[in-house]
């Protein structure tokens, strides 16, 4: 504080100095102006007492000694600390920054997770693949070795994938899979001293292999493999084999015999044999054929050959296992029979036990009786393969007759329906000919309608159509013709074609309109049209015509507008538009004419259409104009303008308010929270 | 403010109970004194400070640097003291009872002089600015230094000063006819 300017702030330095806040320098300083200045001087005196007063009063006035204890416990009661919980928990992690930043970054890997998801882009898809195709070969080998001694078949799929096949092969032979593994385990254990050699198993590969291009070759065709590998690797096995075959042949007696044959010759016989003629006579069949297993292939062969194949089913079937168990009871309860053999041949013991002894020997008996019994079936099933032949003559579902069908829709115009339909009535009774359904109905404008449906023998129908065609005016007539195969479908040139009865739907009307020859349509302009209308009217009744319609309308610029339709017989045609010429200028002249060659109606008689406009130019300054005109259209066309705006207002508030409450309410919602937290 | 000082206001602020008693327990008497001065009335007074303390730990959040914090309570204070001030102006002050008079007695008679005089004092108290209120009350009521009281009330040096200054010539100016009987 600069010394010199001590008496201006005399009353800030002598404050300073009552408080005892003054530095040693300071208080010097002062001491000199003092000294020099007597008001100061008086001041300081003053203020002197002054404090000492303030001191006095105020000081007694200062808070009791208890009361920050008092705060701090008030406090306490009117701000209870908060019990723990999750969400001040949370709140308080979310202060840290540290917890901030993990939130956002486990966010955005959240984000990173779903969007890859979504695009279903994943890493771990490609290398699985990879991983299935290089384990797919092996799998490959192992059946090549395994179907040593089976057969593998619907290798009708083109080559496509290793993986793809493997999977194929393992699904058709799943009745196999069992026996193949104990084979390969044979085999290897086998091989152990010797393993297969390179060449061997390439040679297998390649067995493998060729299926695949008949495959493809042949299409949709259906193939077998067969493997000529052993049918029976070991003697031990017990393999019923049965296949099945589609065959479409030319003649089913020609292919049963020569199947005949061939069965001989591959040391079997037919088994079963049940065929059925079709309406259009052609033969369906069944037959099943018994050949030894190791012929099978060559007899499958062969039967190929009959005719187009159209579905093949090779099957094996092991029942070793259910063999040799089978065998082994069998071995079992022959001991046990044995056995009790021995006690009922010693003859000790008690009778009771000798009869139970006797009651066990029958029932072991019988069980040796049926598993003898299976094993003989088992037998005879290994000792022959089963070959189901289904054959089929050609185009088997060839119709055996057409039947063609008529149906005849006609329209009649008459004058007096009732008479005509009596007339119908009378003309079918001498033909042959039916009634089957027939109406008349007069509606309540007076309109008769008759309807019929009428049967009619195919060799008079035409006759008939015509008698009834010339008692009106045909107005339409339409035939339909419809050939329908009987059992079966498609075409056949062998085939019967028959008619069958021609069926008519005759209905018998006045309504319809009788068309006219000639259409005219003209324009006429002239000042006064209600008389000119007038005028044409009387024109019209004594031409003979009618009036079909008649409009009258006045715009409001005072044109006059008539439209008027009329009719009139054709002999009257002429004058009539001759007539025309006096009712004011005419315009626009357009002239129709429909021959109707082949229709009875007479020229004379035949209606002509006309249609007529008659109308006025109009005033050329319209009621529209003038000032108050002017004045109302421009007031509504400012109120328009008006309203137009406000709905913008409109369209606009209804863009931007639900923001802004929007928005506002968030912010209240966030400003909120944020002072619950505080 | 030493650093053991900043760190409790820190801790307050983020929300550390124990640190905010402790703050009441340094703070609370300059803020009665604070109200006081406003209002001149203990039990007023004493409302006051409560409401700010509340008032102060619900919205701590809003304090960003912990240097600035006494400041604020005592603005919160002047604030709350001054809207009770406000609300009170409709009701009738109320006076103090008159007590009998008993000239005889010299006691009572020096009592009375008392009373008169802080009667005397209040009043002119209450004709000074809020601020220089304040000033007198902090430095009266507590005999705190001036550093004290310019971070309580968020002033500087120069400024505490003039406004010390100016509120005794004031209360001077008020009191002449009195300070010359003491004299």
């Amino acid at each position: 504080m600069p010394n010199d300017n001590i008496h201006d702030e005399i009353e800030s330095w002598l404050a300073a100095d009552v408080h005892d806040q003054l530095s040693s320098e300071e208080r010097t300083a002062l001491a000199q102006h003092l000294a020099a200045c007597d008001s100061c001087r008086a001041l300081q005196q003053e203020e002197k007492t002054m404090h000492q007063l303030l001191e006095k009063t105020l000081a007694q006035e200062s808070a009791d000694p208890a009361f920050e204890q008092r705060m701090v416990s008030r406090f306490r009661e009117k701000v209870p600390a908060p019990n723990g919980g999750l969400i001040p928990f949370f709140a308080g992690l979310m202060r840290m920054r540290a917890a901030q930043i993990t939130a956002v970054a486990a966010l955005l890997l959240t984000l990173v997770q779903v969007g890859k998801l979504v695009t279903g882009e994943g890493g771990a898809f490609p290398s699985q693949q990879a991983s299935l195709a290089f384990a797919a070969p092996p799998a490959r080998d192992r059946s090549a070795v395994s179907s040593a001694g089976t057969i593998v078949t619907g290798a009708n799929i083109p080559m496509e994938g290793v993986a793809e096949q493997a999977n194929e092969r393992g699904s058709t032979d799943s009745i196999q899979a069992k026996s193949r593994d104990e084979l390969k385990k044979d085999l290897n254990d086998k091989s152990k001293g010797a393993p297969l050699t390179p060449s061997a198993a390439k040679m297998q590969e390649q067995e493998v292999d060729r299926p695949d291009e008949a495959g493809a070759a042949g299409g949709n065709k259906v193939e077998s493999t067969i493997l000529p590998a052993a049918v029976t690797p070991a003697d031990s096995r017990k393999l019923i084999r049965n296949a099945q075959l589609d065959l479409e042949v030319v003649s089913y007696d020609a292919a049963v015999q020569r199947l005949t044959t061939f069965a001989t010759e591959e040391h079997g016989f037919v088994a079963t044999q049940s065929s059925a003629k079709l309406p259009n006579g052609k033969l369906q069949g069944t037959i099943v054929i018994k050949v030894a297993p190791d012929n099978l292939d060559r007899f499958l062969q062969k039967a190929r050959g009959l005719g187009e194949l159209k579905n093949q089913t090779l099957g094996t079937d092991d029942v070793t296992k259910a063999y040799l168990d089978t065998d082994a009871r069998l071995r079992n309860a022959k001991r046990m029979e044995e056995r009790l053999l021995d006690m009922l041949q010693k003859k000790t013991g008690k009778v009771s036990d000798l009869l139970e002894v006797e009651k066990e020997l029958a029932r072991v008996r019988e069980q040796i009786e049926q598993m003898q019994g299976t094993l003989k079936y088992y037998d005879a099933l290994v000792q022959y393969a089963t070959v189901t032949i289904t054959l089929a003559e050609k185009d088997l579902n060839e119709p055996a007759a057409f039947l063609l069908r008529e149906t005849a829709n006609l329209s009649l115009f008459s004058a007096d329906v009732e008479k005509t339909f009596r007339e119908v009535k009378s003309a079918l009774q001498n033909a042959k000919a039916q009634i089957v359904q027939s109406n008349l109905e007069r509606d309540n404008s007076g309109q008769a309608t008759a309807r019929m449906a009428i049967l009619i023998a195919p060799e008079e129908s035409d006759a008939v159509i015509a008698r009834i065609k010339g008692m009106g005016r045909v107005q339409n007539f339409n035939v339909q013709t419809e050939r329908v195969a009987q059992n079966g479908s498609g075409m056949s040139d062998t085939a019967k074609v028959e008619r069958d009865k021609v069926q008519l739907n005759l209905v018998i009307s006045r309504t319809g309109e009788e068309q006219s020859v000639q259409q005219t349509s003209l324009r006429i302009i002239t000042s006064a049209v209600t008389d000119k209308v007038t005028q044409l009217k009387a024109a019209v009744s004594k031409a003979g015509g009618e009036l079909r319609s008649s409009t009258f309308s006045r715009n409001p610029d005072g044109q006059e507008v008539a439209n008027i339709t009329l009719r009139v017989p054709m002999k009257n045609y002429p004058g009539l538009v001759a007539s025309f010429d006096q009712l004011g200028e005419v315009k626009d002249l357009t002239v129709q004419r429909n021959d109707q060659p082949g229709t009875t109606a007479n020229p004379e008689t035949a209606p002509a259409d006309v249609s007529l406009q008659i109308y006025s130019p109009g005033t050329i300054v319209s009621d529209e104009t003038g000032l108050t005109a002017t004045l109302r259209r421009t007031l509504g066309q400012g109120v328009a303008a008006l309203m137009w705006s406000l709905r913008m207002i409109g369209v606009a508030l209804a863009f931007l308010a639900p923001w802004a409450l929007g928005i506002g309410l968030v912010g209240w919602l966030v400003v909120r929270f944020a002072k619950r937290r505080g | 403010m030493d650093s053991s000082e900043h760190d409790i206001y820190r801790a307050a602020i983020h929300g550390d109970r124990e640190a905010f008693e402790m703050i009441i327990r340094t703070q609370s008497r300059a803020l009665f004194a604070i109200a006081y001065g406003v209002l001149q009335n203990r039990e007023e007074a004493e409302d006051v400070v409560q409401d700010t303390l509340v008032k102060a730990w619900k919205t701590r959040w809003r304090v960003r640097d912990p240097e600035k914090f006494p400041a604020w309570l005592s603005t919160i204070a002047r604030h709350r003291a001054r809207d009770v001030a406000r609300r009170r102006r409709s009701v009738p002050f109320p006076t103090d009872t008159e007590e009998p008079i008993d000239p005889g007695n010299d006691a009572a008679a020096a009592n009375l002089r008392e009373n008169e005089v802080n009667e005397q004092v209040r009043a002119a108290l209450s004709t000074l600015p809020e601020l220089h209120r304040a000033a007198l009350t902090l430095r009266y009521f507590e005999a705190m230094d001036y550093a004290s009281i310019e971070r309580t009330l968020g002033l500087s040096n120069g400024a505490l000063r003039g406004i010390l200054g100016r509120a005794m010539a004031a209360m001077r100016q008020r009191l002449r006819p009195a300070l010359a009987t003491m004299e």
